[in-house]
């Protein structure tokens, strides 16, 4: 029941993405100046830096298997991909990333053209997650995908340029490694 | 008798002149042989020839082995970056993924505290 609720909210979700992309104004850039963070790597108890181009996507698609399944799902999402960036660090103490580096880059995605389509304020937990996309003007294809995330000790950007699909990439869950969302099993929050 | 004998030998090993034409012909071909000896080649001098053409061999084999050496080891190197970009890109779908699923667990379940932070537009 209540994960039939979860499965319709998130349907509704993705059908306002829809409605914000085609009301999306004007062409953004969807490529972000991402900061290269290089002191914080060292600071960091983990750190994901991932930087894939055009080519090296290709590349990439060279070496995913044809008959693996999840290999097949990976080659659909990154068919009409350019680049994929992202930027992950954890710490062992809150708060110890700069919030100005993160803010140059919500600045970049306050400019015409991208839609914030997700905005998570959890302030006791100290939680806070947006969404982006940019979209291509006149079309309601997003060409741009933004993920800003940032928790006490942790934070992540996600930057995708190219046509993206994100009911794909949501179905992806579960094939990395993340659990898919038990309900049943978990507690009710409140 | 034996002044006959005398008589006969003398007679017929008496010097005879070979005649203008003889000795034209002897010349002629003493120049012919000449000729014949300049134009062939001189043994030695077909040494470098065959110093050449095995440094030529030598070298061709040489570059067709570094050929193949470097096609593997490229072939080798585009073969560690496209798995190294396959693991990149893995990665960032691990992360995308997870974020997106941290949104939509944000959205989904909003608890009473952060009913008024939470929003989707």
């Amino acid at each position: 029941m209540i994960r039939d609720l979860r499965v319709t909210l998130f349907a509704l979700l993705l059908a306002i993405v829809s409605g914000a992309i085609a009301s999306a104004p004007a062409s953004a850039n969807p490529l972000l100046q991402i900061p290269e963070f290089e002191g914080l790597a060292a600071k960091a108890s983990e750190s994901v830096t991932v930087t894939l181009d055009s080519a090296l996507l290709q590349m990439a698609a060279r070496f995913l298997s044809a008959d693996d399944p999840e290999d097949a799902e990976v080659r659909k999402i990154i068919q009409g991909l350019q680049g994929v960036y992202v930027r992950s660090f954890t710490f062992d103490s809150d708060f110890a990333y700069p919030q100005a580096d993160i803010a140059s880059v919500r600045k970049q995605l306050s400019s015409p053209g991208w839609q914030r389509l997700v905005e998570v304020r959890k302030r006791k937990e100290g939680t806070e997650v947006d969404v982006y996309v940019s979209v291509v003007p006149g079309s309601n294809k997003a060409n741009g995908l933004a993920i800003i995330a940032s928790e006490p000790r942790q934070f992540t950007i996600v930057n995708i340029v190219g046509a993206i699909d994100l009911d794909t990439l949501h179905k992806l869950e579960g094939d990395f490694g993340i659990p898919k969302l038990d309900i049943e099993s978990k507690p009710e929050r409140r | 008798m034996s002044r006959d004998l005398e008589d006969l030998l003398r007679s017929g090993l008496r010097p005879v002149d070979p005649g203008e034409a003889f000795t034209r012909q002897v010349l002629a071909r003493v120049e012919r042989e000449r000729e014949r000896e300049r134009e062939r080649p001189p043994i030695v001098a077909s040494r470098p020839r065959v110093h050449l053409f095995r440094w030529v061999s030598a070298a061709l084999a040489a570059s067709a082995v570094l050929a193949v050496v470097f096609y593997n080891i490229q072939e080798r190197r585009e073969q560690m970056q496209g798995l190294a970009a396959r693991e990149q890109l893995l990665e960032a779908l691990r992360v995308t993924s997870e974020k997106l699923d941290l949104a939509y667990q944000g959205v989904q379940t909003p608890s009473r505290e952060d009913d008024e932070d939470s929003h989707d537009s």
